[in-house]
């Protein structure tokens, strides 16, 4: 991993959760555009973007023994997994997930504004 | 959902049914040799084992097939085994080394 990109994951683990949240659910929105447009590898790409942000706050999250958020984010991992990369087994609907991000990033654009 | 230490085929077999008629999802930290099995999502045997101590990198989702033998007996399939980050972007492991070790650690456990 470069070291702009190992400063960055570092920065990312600190943000606050919601903030966290919300920097995935923009790549899960940029995927579900694109699986809407039936463009495979956009979507691929973006859900790995959308990984490696997850996995950054699980790290985060185990770090400071979060339990519930640990599950949780594990959860929301295999979801998004299942959804575009995979049958969609657990019958995501797609727009009951993206709002799920979106609370987050509207709690955080709150906090911010305090 | 619990850490195998050891255990018999037939008490393998015995753990069937809770949440799947033949099959049970298992979660392998192959740093630390560690097998988890027995839960409805690969997802809950891994936070369990996060919770733990283990790295992220270090697992690996499974179902174990007990009453198959031979290449049936574990198949190396999991939403969680998707990481582009290490190379992995199919939810099968592709590193043919890598599933030797998790078939490894599996067969160590069992008597």
């Amino acid at each position: 991993m470069t070291r702009s990109r190992k400063t960055l994951q570092e920065r990312f683990e600190q943000m606050p959760l919601a903030e966290q949240m919300g920097n995935i659910g923009s790549e899960v929105s940029r995927a579900t555009y694109f699986k809407n447009k039936n463009n495979p590898e956009q979507v691929f790409n973006c859900i790995a973007r959308a990984l490696e942000l997850t996995d950054s706050s699980i790290k985060a999250a185990q770090k400071n023994k979060l339990r519930g958020t640990l599950k949780e984010l594990c959860l929301m991992r295999e979801v998004m997994c299942d959804y575009f990369l995979g049958n969609n087994e657990y019958n995501i609907n797609i727009k009951s997930f993206q709002n799920y991000f979106t609370q987050f990033a509207i709690a955080a654009a709150l906090k911010k504004g305090k | 959902m619990k850490i195998i230490e050891k255990i018999t085929l037939k008490e393998l077999q015995a753990m069937t049914g809770e949440y799947y008629d033949d099959m049970i999802k298992g979660v392998v930290d192959v740093r630390n040799g560690i097998l988890a099995l027995n839960a409805a999502l690969h997802s809950e045997i891994k936070s369990f084992l996060l919770d733990g101590g283990s790295a992220q990198e270090d697992l690996w989702g499974i179902n174990i097939f007990p009453f198959l033998e031979g290449e049936d007996f574990i198949v190396y399939e999991s939403l969680i085994n998707i990481r582009p980050a290490q190379n992995n972007r199919s939810n099968i492991v592709q590193d043919g080394n890598l599933k030797k070790q998790i078939a490894k650690i599996v067969h160590s456990k069992i008597i």
